[in-house]
């Protein structure tokens, strides 16, 4: 489900992280699957170091809404790498997404 | 003669909203029964307004006092620092939270978030589902609400998923205080007041003249009477407090029992027996009239009844009180040690006027007085307008009154912009005594007298209010050429008085002794007089005898001619 890690090469200094995510979505509602998909498909092509994404269904799972605090959906918590980060919304704003998952690289990388 | 919609205004059968009492004191008075049950209610007002206060005593009442578990949910502050915000009040949130009767949970976000698109708040709303499934809530607070536009970007969003929250809570019948910030021309800063239009109560916290005081007015309640002024209020030991004056129910029972005022003079001019027991008594005088001294002896008086009295003092310690009655012959330290006389001395101006209330009811509560003294009532005022004084008095009043207490104020009356105020105070007070400054003739002297006094008869004279070392007394003054006389112009007065009786009294004695002379002398007269007449009278008779002795010798001459011309007497002569 993403690209292995174990091929990139040893030079470059700090070893980029598998991306730990949770997603809160409401159901299985048009707009969540939707957001679901939008970020799958934006974590296959930009997260070389690879992914783990675990979908939380707010109806299904409250006391977890709850403890996260989560007011919005689709709220993604970025876990690691450290620092903890949130969105909010439906991905559609690409740059940014990149930029707060720690993935937009400098254009002549 | 009456208009057909005047008379079906009595008549029209009213549908009254089913209420869900705040147990606030005072609020569910002016709203007649409390909020809108199965409603969300909006409370707004700027920060420190006691917003959050009332959300919270709204949900810990309903828990305590009428078994309607509640969750209070802030947008604003941590769950630990809503407990900890309230904990000073004696709300134990943790306690009823463990008994699963309340639930606290803070509805913030921790991290910033970065918006990546659309997003609705369905996860808030399964929060708040949560929350009220997991203690059976009835009654939902949301602590500032507005405080959400500030965690997300889009308004639009956020008005929208509120207005579905709002009708959410609605139609879950949940009774809920939403509380939000005051706006610039608006109710709240976001308009949310669009989305609420059942009961909105607009909380106030105004700072005048340094001293801050807290008014809450409720803006709107559809479908319910309610007042509609402006009503203090206060944040004391038990929580909020509002302060409705107007809707003061006028029902407590009186005690026609009298109590000295402990000046002798003063209980004559008060019908001979003082006051009643349950009565507001006001002392009114400028500067240096002996108020203190006059409250005072009041409290004296109840302590040689063995009462206790609370002396509430706001310009003097208590030392400094001690030692200046004792020079009008007026032991209170006796009183203070022997633990039926309690002083508390606070300067005025340190704390606002809601929290004097509060913290002298608290000590009212405490100590059980018969009689509390409130020396000077004037100085609470400062910072403070006249309606808040007179509404607080109001309430003082009334709180002492239904509590069988005598209350004892003085008022500074020349402060300025405090007429009004006099006014108001004086038609809730059962008697009225002024002390007026008599100056005449190079003296200042005290008077007193009795401005009312309900329900007993009461002396209408200016008496003079005597203050030495001999003791408080009142005396009658001396009404001269000159008017109203006293000090040592009565004292002058007095003794010429004393000295015009003693002439007179001379002068009557030397009539009496020359009358007695003068009769003497008319009988010594009278007994010379018939001394006279009666050697006259001898005379007179001396002379009636001779002239009648002559008149028979005359005759018996005639007889004997008259024989010598006959020579032989007639038979038949007699």
């Amino acid at each position: 489900m993403s690209t292995p890690s174990e091929a990139q090469p040893r030079e470059r200094a700090p070893i980029p992280e598998r991306l730990t995510l949770t997603l809160f979505v409401s159901g299985a509602s048009p707009a969540s699957s939707r957001a679901v998909r939008r970020l799958r498909d934006l974590c296959d092509r930009h997260c070389a170091s690879g992914y783990d994404l675990e979908i939380v269904d707010i109806y299904q799972q409250p006391a977890m809404v709850v403890s996260r605090g989560v007011l919005a959906v689709p709220t993604l918590f970025k876990e690691l790498p450290l620092p903890v980060r949130v969105l909010i919304g439906d991905f559609t704003d690409e740059p940014r997404v990149l930029a707060a998952l720690g993935l937009s690289h400098p254009k002549g990388d | 003669m009456n208009s057909p919609d005047a008379e079906n205004l009595g008549e029209r059968p009213r549908v009254q909203l089913s209420k869900s009492p705040t147990g606030i004191n005072g609020f569910d008075e002016i709203t007649d029964g409390g909020l809108p049950a199965g409603r969300p209610s909006l409370v707004c007002g700027p920060p420190g307004a006691g917003k959050t206060l009332f959300a919270l005593q709204f949900l810990v009442n309903g828990v305590t006092r009428y078994a309607e578990p509640g969750v209070f949910l802030s947008f604003e502050e941590s769950r630990a620092e809503v407990v900890a915000n309230v904990d000073s009040l004696g709300f134990d949130l943790d306690g009823l939270e463990r008994d699963g009767r309340l639930l606290v949970d803070a509805l913030t976000m921790e991290l910033q978030a970065v918006e990546t698109g659309e997003f609705d708040l369905e996860a808030l709303m399964v929060q708040v589902a949560w929350a009220v499934e997991k203690v059976g809530a009835k009654r939902v607070a949301i602590d500032n609400v507005e405080a959400l536009f500030a965690t997300f970007a889009r308004p639009s969003v956020v008005r929208s998923e509120l207005r579905r929250l709002f009708r959410w809570l609605k139609d879950q019948e949940l009774t809920t205080v939403i509380t939000g910030e005051r706006g610039e021309g608006t109710i709240t800063r976001h308009g949310i007041e669009e989305y609420l239009s059942d009961c909105v109560v607009v909380l106030d916290d105004r700072v005048v003249q340094d001293v801050a005081t807290r008014r809450l007015r409720v803006v709107k309640y559809r479908g319910s009477t309610h007042g509609r002024n402006e009503y203090p209020f206060l944040i004391g030991a038990d929580g909020l407090e509002v302060l409705p004056i107007t809707s003061l129910g006028l029902n407590q029972q009186v005690s026609s029992e009298r109590v000295s005022t402990g000046v002798v003079g003063l209980d004559e001019m008060l019908g001979g027996h003082g006051v009643f027991r349950d009565s507001g008594v006001l002392v009114s005088g400028s500067s240096g009239t002996g108020k203190t001294t006059l409250a005072a002896s009041f409290a004296d008086a109840a302590c040689r009844r063995g009462e206790t009295v609370l002396f509430f003092s706001f310009e003097e310690s208590e030392s400094q009180i001690y030692r200046n009655m004792a020079s009008v012959g007026l032991d209170l330290a006796g009183w203070v040690e022997r633990g039926l006389l309690r002083f508390h001395c606070e300067r005025p101006t340190t704390r606002g006027l809601e929290d004097h209330l509060a913290t002298m009811q608290r000590l009212i509560q405490r100590l059980a007085p018969t009689l509390v003294v409130i020396d000077p009532v004037s100085s609470l005022a400062r910072g403070a307008t006249a309606f808040d004084v007179s509404a607080m008095l109001m309430r003082q009043v009334y709180y002492l009154k239904s509590a069988g207490i005598t209350a004892v104020m003085t008022l500074l009356s020349e402060q300025n912009g405090l007429e009004q105020s006099i006014m108001n105070i004086s038609s809730l007070v059962d008697t009225s005594l002024e002390v007026v400054i008599l100056s005449a003739f190079g003296e200042r002297n005290r008077g007193l007298y009795v401005l009312k006094s309900r329900g007993m008869a009461h002396s209408n004279q200016i008496r003079e209010f005597l203050l030495s070392d001999a003791g408080v007394d009142v005396v009658p003054v001396v009404v001269g050429a000159e008017g109203v006389l006293t000090g040592s112009a009565r004292i002058a007065e007095e003794s010429a008085e004393r000295a015009t009786a003693q002439g007179l009294s001379r002068e009557s004695e030397e009539l009496a002794r020359a009358m007695e002379s003068r009769r003497e002398s008319v009988d010594a007269h009278v007994a010379a007089l018939r001394a006279d007449f009666a050697a006259e009278e001898r005379l007179t008779r001396r002379l009636i005898q001779a002239s009648e002795q002559r008149h028979e010798a005359v005759r018996l001459d005639r007889l004997a001619q008259g024989r010598r011309r006959t020579v032989k007497p007639p038979e038949n002569e007699p």
